[in-house]
């Protein structure tokens, strides 16, 4: 594995990532159907799609947590199972769950994740106290995790996924179960990230969100891409003012009921 | 380079492994109380070993005391004498409480009720017999339904018996002899026994039992550890923290081995410091050999409980299997019982169990102060265990974990 990444640099250094014919079946069902996407570097890319779509599935590919059954991907211009390691050191996650231990502090939790980059202690500590403070939880740094209410467990949860200034940042519904303040504070963050030259992936349910973040959104259904375009232009097409109209237009307006076979454990944020 | 990396990364994984056990002090609560419970439930069950005493000229006994009736229905004096030396010797050798009943329904009653372990039967004609120079027979009847006691009454019974025969034979030699050239012991038992114990001193069976059950907690508690640790972090969510970050995948698997390795050391520690302490257990060996063992039993395992975790969808099926595996294991290695009573298949399977050979390694290093050299066939069964349920185990969690 090490051979092979050591050898392939970055072909094509403005997409932030590349996929082509990206599918993945479980069983006989198939979440991602062929999809070929292009995100280019320094975009906030809204990743959009009902529940089911496949939005998870594919992002979980391209953090290297699924292998693909077909088609390819490329994250910073390394192949996702390839180079999986270089891609790992240039992504950060912040998924369904969170991804925090509660038992360990704030800062507990920034070290040891830190750690798992190579980050040279001191350094890694200098960073952690500088981001706790950007998000406001420095009186909070040596409590405990579990004991944080969601806004504040989110915030963590934000800065450890930058800590190792990723050049690709994956947000899956960020702000889900949030309170109004940690919603705000959360999305204001995420502007900032893009301002410091972060390529941000984000997927929500809140059509509004999407509308006031993303570059350009991409429309995903039945594991297919329905429909990409900036949110300007879907709401000038559709001649509406609310993405949402926009949205239930390009995937209709029924409701998304479906068992699956596998049983997901996706528990809600916030419970640990 | 790579490798010191892996295990930097395996040691900080440890750490906090480690540390969130500490945090969560009900769990903690539990860990220690589980293996002292267990060390001391297990110390209590099995029975000392008797102790004779030759200034007393007792036997001794594992249940001393225990309620026997006696049925004498034949009323000739040599029954008679028989019946108050029954009860004579049962009283001093501290073996049973003798009753008398008047019938043998009557006993039997008792006993069924449960207030009787044991009766016997002096029968009708028992005098005529020794009068005419007959041998004569005494009946037994003991409480089956619990057959360690069962087979420690009859013993006992016979060994009574034996003594008051011996005092009838003493009696007829002296009378056919009375000059007394021959010694009568001769004629009774020309052959006596006499036991060299295994270690020197005061010994009770349990001091056997302690390194088999240190093996036991050990391997059981990592194997289950391990499985418990990776499924929760899946649940959870933190395993996509370590799996989308740079670091070998080995470094996962060592890092939790590693905690369990440690968790499973210090319940190992403390049932044998319960041992010594309560059962008076002492350590004939090397405590770094001990160490060696018990490291290795936990390595041999662990790669199974990856393994299941590995196949497992979630928390509560990794444990039932791990149960699944456990317990079985706890009662075919011969650490509970001893392997040889089993059926030839079953001594199999308790053969191919890490556990057999842990605990027989321990035991040798613990009691019988064996060095590496004799406890080496161990050694190596639980070295090649290692290799191959970790060849299994880390390429498998790879796929599981990514799947």
């Amino acid at each position: 594995m090490t051979m092979q990444e050591s050898v392939t640099v970055s072909s094509s250094p403005n997409q932030a990532i590349e996929t082509q014919g990206l599918t993945k079946r479980f069983n006989n069902f198939t979440a991602v159907d062929g999809v070929d996407l292009s995100v280019q570097r320094g975009e906030i890319y809204g990743f959009l799609g009902p529940n089911g779509a496949g939005k998870t599935t594919a992002i979980r590919m391209l953090c290297t947590l699924l292998l693909p059954t077909s088609g390819s991907a490329k994250v910073d211009g390394f192949d996702v199972v390839q180079q999986a390691n270089e891609v790992r050191k240039r992504i950060g996650l912040v998924s369904e769950k969170l991804i925090m231990y509660p038992r360990l502090t704030a800062l507990e939790n920034l070290m040891f994740f830190g750690r798992l980059y190579g980050i040279e202690r001191n350094a890694l500590w200098k960073k952690s106290e500088e981001l706790l403070e950007m998000v406001k939880l420095t009186p909070f740094k040596d409590k405990l995790v579990g004991g944080f209410s969601s806004g504040m467990r989110q915030r963590v949860n934000v800065i450890r996924a930058i800590l190792h200034d990723p050049d690709i940042l994956f947000l899956d519904e960020p702000t889900t179960a949030l309170d109004p303040q940690s919603t705000r504070f959360v999305r204001d963050l995420v502007k900032n990230l893009r301002q410091g030259g972060h390529t941000i992936v984000l997927t929500t349910h809140i059509m509004e969100e999407a509308d006031e973040l993303s570059d350009r959104v991409c429309i995903i259904d039945h594991g297919r891409i329905m429909a990409i375009d900036t949110p300007q232009a879907f709401k000038d097409k559709y001649n509406t003012e609310s993405l949402l109209e926009v949205f239930l237009e390009l995937t209709g307006r029924e409701l998304r009921d479906s068992a699956n076979e596998r049983i997901s454990m996706r528990a809600p944020m916030g419970r640990m | 380079m790579a490798k010191t990396v892996t295990w930097e990364v395996a040691l900080e994984i440890a750490r906090r492994d480690l540390l969130d056990l500490w945090r969560s002090k009900m769990l903690l609560f539990f860990f220690i109380l589980f293996p002292l419970l267990l060390m001391g439930m297990f110390g209590y069950i099995y029975p000392p070993t008797p102790q004779s005493n030759p200034n007393t000229g007792s036997i001794g006994t594992a249940f001393p005391n225990l309620p026997v009736s006696l049925v004498q229905m034949d009323d000739g004096p040599a029954a008679s004498s028989v019946a108050a030396q029954f009860i004579q010797v049962s009283e001093q050798q501290t073996f049973f409480t003798v009753s008398q009943s008047a019938s043998y329904e009557a006993a039997r009653n008792l006993l069924v009720q449960g207030h009787l372990k044991g009766i016997v039967i002096i029968p009708e004609g028992f005098s005529d017999s020794l009068e005419a120079g007959q041998p004569a027979t005494v009946q037994v009847t003991v409480d089956e339904t619990n057959p360690t006691i069962a087979s420690v009454v009859q013993s006992e019974i016979s060994a009574v018996f034996n003594i008051i025969g011996s005092n009838i034979s003493d009696q007829n030699i002296h009378s056919m002899d009375p000059g007394g050239a021959v010694n009568p012991a001769f004629i009774i038992q020309p052959i006596s026994v006499t036991q060299i114990p295994l270690i020197s001193g005061v010994t009770s069976s349990f001091e056997f039992l302690a390194p088999g059950f240190m093996a036991l907690t050990v391997i059981t508690g990592s194997l289950q550890g391990v499985a418990t640790a990776i499924s929760r972090e899946k649940e959870q969510g933190t395993m996509d923290g370590l799996l989308a970050s740079p670091i070998p995948h080995l470094s996962i698997i060592l890092g939790k081995v590693t905690a369990q390795t440690v968790r499973g050391l210090i319940q190992g520690f403390l049932i044998l410091g319960l041992s010594i302490i309560l059962f008076g257990v002492r350590i004939y060996g090397s405590p770094i050999i001990m160490l060696i063992v018990m490291v290795l039993g936990t390595a041999s395992f662990v790669g199974v409980g990856i393994i299941m975790t590995a196949v497992a969808p979630d928390q509560e099926t990794a444990q039932m299997m791990t149960m699944l595996l456990q317990f079985p294991m706890m009662f075919v290695s011969g650490v509970l019982f001893p392997i040889d009573q089993m059926p030839t298949w079953l001594q199999l399977v308790g053969r191919a169990m890490p556990l057999y050979y842990a605990a027989d390694a321990l035991r040798k290093v613990i009691i019988l102060n064996a060095n590496l050299t004799t406890i080496m066939p161990d050694v190596l069964v639980l070295v090649v265990y290692t290799f191959v349920t970790m060849t299994i185990a880390i390429p498998l969690f790879d796929r599981a974990m990514r799947r």
